[in-house]
This record gives structure tokens, sequence and C-alpha cells, in this order.
């Protein structure tokens, strides 16, 4: 038996397609989807509807073979790869991804959510790490969550930069992993609001908890240095009462501390520039009238492994092997008994 | 080809053995294994779930307090326990090994290879280690170094630094002083904190201010292999697998990072039973024919931060890019 299928499953796209992350325990030597969804569809433009992966190097990263209809009158198959095709397909990751190849971009703009403008192929959710910001050297390095993605730029809803003095003028940015390695992870902070209770921003969108602790490193060079612990009486950790997508509430007075500001960007190299976040436990509560109990995450809290590795990373969109939004994705993985599918042993 | 000189040589007599094996096998590379040393120790019992809480309760207020004799009582306190939890996770390695292989094989394949996975074992949990300490502590750029990137390489201000941080958040220290002795060329090292290096650092190591390396320690007894040098309250230890980020400095070069901790900052949690399983499959069992056998290694392991206020460090590059 040379071949056998080792992991198979279904996988509906959401309202908003996400990459499809398919752990790999055993590995994987060729791999295939199916889009059920496009396949019983006539279609007019490029769908995908069938993608096919080799392993040992054969499909290089990010690509596979193509299936696609594009013929609304004869229905016709087509078959391209995915990087002739432009277009975004699968990536085998048998080992932590280290950041991918740099893109450079050209202006990240003043505004409530900056905007960068870079022509890239990443993919809404995607986290990058963005460096050397001429002009906005206060972000150089942090790592942002990114949305609104086209193929010339996205959005950084984490980061509000309409305080920044000037606008950057010309960036490089790297696509990084999901996840870190392990989770919770630490966070860089953008935003601290002096509040009754403090509402803090990160750059990206974050797994912290309601009933979280969590302990902040402000550098003397953002100002709201009173949230490092040594300033906090009894230097309890501050607890987590309300999640957002990129902010979460502390059961902190910030109203007193001094106003959290980005250092200027000319403070590069010699300022530190990063105010981060770390994950600090949880406390367990139980409040009788609401009858909410937190302290009990055991999903989200607990130090854990962040990505289980090997995957396949199966690219979202039209004329990618994840599909569009509600298209229902079939996968199959398959490993040989013997050899690598390059160097076959007969068994 | 023929030869005349009627001298018997290796011409027309080659050796019946054409190669031998030397008496020993050559030495199979092993990196440092520093990210487990350092941190807490705890065991997990079987049966009861697989993650590990680990609490500490917080220390009371210091205000207020006095009493005037009015008869009135004090405010209570009530105090707060923190909670840190930990997944337990298992990993596994194998090799399956052909009958063939041991028949013939010079170096006692089944017993090497046993060897091996249990340096893959150790390998494995060291750098599970790492990937906790890089991915869930906060961490300082370097600001104090001349090669204008950012963050820099180390500086002794940075140092300096992350020990205010440690020291302020009332961390204790992990390793005891050495006391001074009459030896030229050697100096006392404080009582320290621990700092995990890249062995990519170890020449910019050497030049901060202030730096005394290992064989500076006035004594060697009880110092570890992986130790390098100590600079201020911290002594630093390198692996080549130490943590590290390629490309994305300011001027794209790799960051390194440098957990500093004190006591109780980090806890591995073992599952009780499963710390390191090694086992073999017969071929009876693994092969129908009873040609292959497995050999496997398995262990447990849970992480976590414990004390993030215990622990800090700093993000560097290195003085030449690399």
């Amino acid at each position: 038996m040379p071949f056998t299928i080792v992991s198979q499953g279904t996988q509906i796209q959401p309202a908003t397609a996400i990459n499809l992350i398919v752990p790999l325990p055993s590995g994987c030597d060729y791999f295939k989807t199916y889009n059920l969804t496009q396949l019983a569809t006539t279609q007019s433009t490029g769908r995908n509807v069938m993608g096919e992966w080799f392993g040992g190097g054969l499909t290089a990263v990010n690509d596979g073979i193509d299936y696609f209809k594009s013929n609304s009158s004869s229905n016709a198959m087509n078959v391209s790869t995915f990087a002739q095709q432009s277009v975004n397909g699968f990536t085998y990751v048998n080992s932590f991804p280290a950041p991918q190849a740099a893109l450079t971009g050209t202006t990240i703009t003043q505004a409530t959510n900056a905007v960068a403008s870079v022509t890239n192929t990443y993919s809404n959710g995607d986290q990058v790490v963005i460096y050397n910001a001429v002009g906005m050297q206060q972000i150089s390095g942090m790592t942002f969550t990114i949305s609104s993605v086209s193929g010339s730029g996205f959005t950084l809803l984490g980061l509000n930069s309409s305080g920044f003095a000037t606008a950057a003028t010309s960036f490089m940015v790297r696509r990084v992993a999901l996840y870190t390695p392990v989770e919770p992870s630490y966070l860089y902070v953008t935003g601290i609001s002096q509040a009754t209770q403090g509402v803090v921003t990160v750059s990206q969108q974050h797994n912290y908890q309601v009933g979280q602790a969590v302990e902040f490193t402000i550098p003397g060079s953002f100002g709201m240095v009173q949230l490092n612990n040594y300033y906090l009486p009894q230097n309890k950790p501050p607890i987590i009462t309300a999640v957002t997508a990129y902010t979460f509430t502390i059961n902190v007075n910030t109203s007193g501390f001094t106003a959290f500001a980005f250092p200027a960007s000319a403070s590069s190299p010699t300022a530190q520039l990063f105010a981060t976040v770390a994950p600090a436990g949880q406390q367990a509560t139980y409040n009788p009238i609401t009858g909410i109990q937190t302290g009990y995450n055991f999903q989200y809290v607990p130090f854990r492994t962040g990505i289980f590795v090997p995957y396949m990373m199966v690219s979202a969109g039209a004329q990618s092997p994840g599909g569009s939004a509600g298209d229902t994705i079939v996968w199959q993985a398959y490993k040989m008994e013997t050899g690598t599918i390059n160097s076959p042993v007969p068994s | 080809m023929s030869f005349s000189t009627g001298i018997t040589g290796i011409q027309n007599m080659a050796p019946e053995l054409p190669v031998q094996a030397s008496e020993d096998l050559l030495s199979t590379p092993m990196f440092n294994l520093i990210h487990s040393f350092g941190v807490d120790l705890h065991h997990a019992e079987s049966y009861i779930g697989k993650t590990t809480r680990m609490s500490r309760f917080e220390r009371l207020s210091t205000d207020g307090g006095q009493l005037d004799g009015s008869g009135i009582d004090p405010a209570s306190e009530v105090p707060v326990r923190t909670d840190i939890d930990a997944t337990m996770e298992i990993y596994a390695k194998s090799i399956v090994t052909n009958e063939q292989l041991v028949l013939w094989e010079n170096s006692k394949t089944l017993t090497k290879f046993t060897a091996l996975l249990g340096q893959w074992l150790r390998e494995k949990e060291d750098l599970l280690m790492r990937d906790l300490f890089s991915s869930s502590v906060s961490y300082l750029n370097a600001t104090g170094g001349l090669n204008g990137d950012q963050p820099s390489n180390i500086s002794l201000n940075d140092v300096n630094n992350i020990e205010n941080i440690l020291l302020g958040n009332d961390a204790r220290s992990m390793l005891t002083n050495l006391e001074a002795t009459l030896k030229f060329a050697t100096g006392g090292v404080r009582d320290a904190f621990i700092a995990l290096a890249n062995t990519n650092l170890s020449s910019d190591l050497q030049k901060v201010q202030g730096v005394l390396l290992k064989s500076a320690y006035p004594t060697q007894e009880g110092i570890r292999p992986e130790e390098y040098c100590s600079i201020s309250r911290f002594r630093f230890f390198v692996s080549s697998k130490a943590a590290k980020t390629p490309g994305i400095s300011l001027k794209g070069n790799t960051i390194y990072t440098i957990p500093m901790y004190g006591l109780e900052a980090a806890a591995k949690i073992e599952q009780n039973n499963y710390t390191a399983v090694i086992g073999y499959r017969p071929p009876w069992v693994v092969s129908s024919v009873a040609q292959n056998s497995q050999l496997y290694a398995k262990f447990a392991i849970a992480r976590a931060i414990t004390n993030q206020n215990w622990i800090s460090g700093l993000n560097v590059t290195t003085f030449m890019p690399s």
C-alpha cells in the first residue's frame, strides 16, 4: 500500500474567509482539496475547485496545482499553478515559521486606524512585523494584525497614528506566524486611556480573557509608567474586566496617571520604543448576582503551545484552495508508507 | 595492470577488508541545554486533568493599619490569589529499524539509537522552554549599544536597566556569590540573576563594560560548561539554539532575545511517570514478518511563566551584522 490517507476533513468558510491551518501530526507527502460549493456551480470567472500539493520539495512554497473553472458556457476546467495565476496556494510548514520575505512599502498614514500601502498577497487576519518605518520609527519592530487587505495595502486596526508627527514615507514588512510558539503571548501596547478603568489597545487581535491577570512594561518614554508593577499599590497584577478584538479594560484607575503617548520617531534608536503587556495568570471570582464566574478558562489562559507543527496552510481566496465565504472545502492529507514522494521505496 | 618486480604488494594483493571502523563513534552534536536551568520543577499527578494550577497569594497592603484607641477596627482586607495555569502536552519521536541494519551495521544500532532518542528528548524539552521565554515575556530593546540599529547591541546600561526592573519588582537572585580569592586576574562574582543568550552574541558579551569572563571567576568549581560570563548582576549562559528572529531589526538584522530572571520566574511541570519514557517494540509486534522493530521516546511537559515581575530581558542585535 504505497499511499495512505492520514487525515481528512471539511471546513465551511466563515463570512470572511480565512486561511485554513490543517494540523498534520505525521507529516504529509501529498495534499488535496476540493471546493464542493464551487464544483456545484457554473462560473464565469476563475474559481478554484480542486488543488494539489506534492511533498519532497516538488511544490514551491505558497504554490500547488490549480484546477479552476473560468468559462461559463461550457463550465470548462483549466489547469495551472497557483503561482502562475498569481494567487496564494498551499504552504506546508514543518517547523515554526520564520518571518517571510520582506516587502517594501511606501506609506503609513496618520489616522485613527493607520493604513499601510504596499503591494502584497497577504490575507485578512495575518500577522506582520513592520520595521524601518521612516518617519514613524516608533512602530518599527512591532507586530500587527492586518485587516481590509487589498493587493495594494492593509489597515492596522490596532494602531492610532493620528497623533504622530509625520506619516511613514517608506517601510519594510514581513509576514510572520499567526501565533507565537507559546500562548498566551506578550503584546505590544499602542494606547492606554486615562479612565476609572483604563482601556488598553494592542497592536494585534488578542486572545486575552476577562478575569485574566496581566503585567505591563511601560518604558519612561511612553509616559504612563505608573502601570508598571512596582508603582502599583500592593504590586497586584491588573485584572481584565472586558475585552474587544484589539482592546481590553483593566481594573486600574488610570485617570490620574501620566498620559500614554508614543515617543517621537526621532527618538529611534536611543529611546525605548515598545510598551508591552504580558500574561500573568488569572483570578478566580464568582458574582452571585450576575452568576458570572471567572478564573476557570482552561482554553485560552493556560500557557500552552500556540500552533501545532507541522501543518498545511490552505490559503483563502476565490481562486485559491481555501475558497471564499461560505465555501465547503474538503481536504485530504496522504502519506507514503515508505520513502518520500520524490524518492519512493518499493513496498 | 601487471607488475614485473617480483615483489608482492598491495598492487597484487589488496587488503581483504578495504575499510575498518575506528575504535569508537565520533561525537553526536548537541547544543547547550540552558533553558530549563533555573526554572522551578513541579509535578502533576495522573487522573486529575491536564491543566496544572500554580497559585500565589499576593501580599497585603501596608497602607494604614494604625489603631487610634477609639475601639474602631481597621478595615479588613480581602487577600488576592493569582492562579497560573499550564496545559500538559506530550511529545514523542520514534525510529523504525529493519533487522538487516541491526544485523550488519557495525555500531550496535539499537543502543546508539536509544542514546539518540534520549538526546532528542532533552533537546526538545530545552527548545520548548526556550519558546516559552521568547513568546510570553516582555522584553526591552537594547538602546545603549553603538551599532545604530534598533534594538542596538548589548551594553552595560541595558543590563543595568533590567537589573533595576527586577530589583524594583523584588525579584530574588538565583545564584550565590563567588568570593574573591588571591588569584591574579580573577575577581569576585556577586549573587546573580540568570541571563540566557545565543552563542552569536559571545563576541559582543566580551566587549560589555565590566564583563568578567568565566575564566576570571575566582573558582571554576561547580561552574557549568554553558556559562560564558558575568555582567553586573547577571551570569550569562549561551546556546546556539537560544532565541532569535531573523531580519526584523530596523536595519533588517537578526534580533536576539535574552531572557533575564530570578527565582520562581518560570516553571516546568512534569507528569508523574511520564517524564522520560523510552521504549522498544520488538519486530514481531511492529512487522508481520518480524523484520522491523521500533524505538520510541516520549515525554509530557507543561510550562509557565509563574511571575512576570521576576523575569524581564533584552532584545539585542549584534555589533557586526549577523
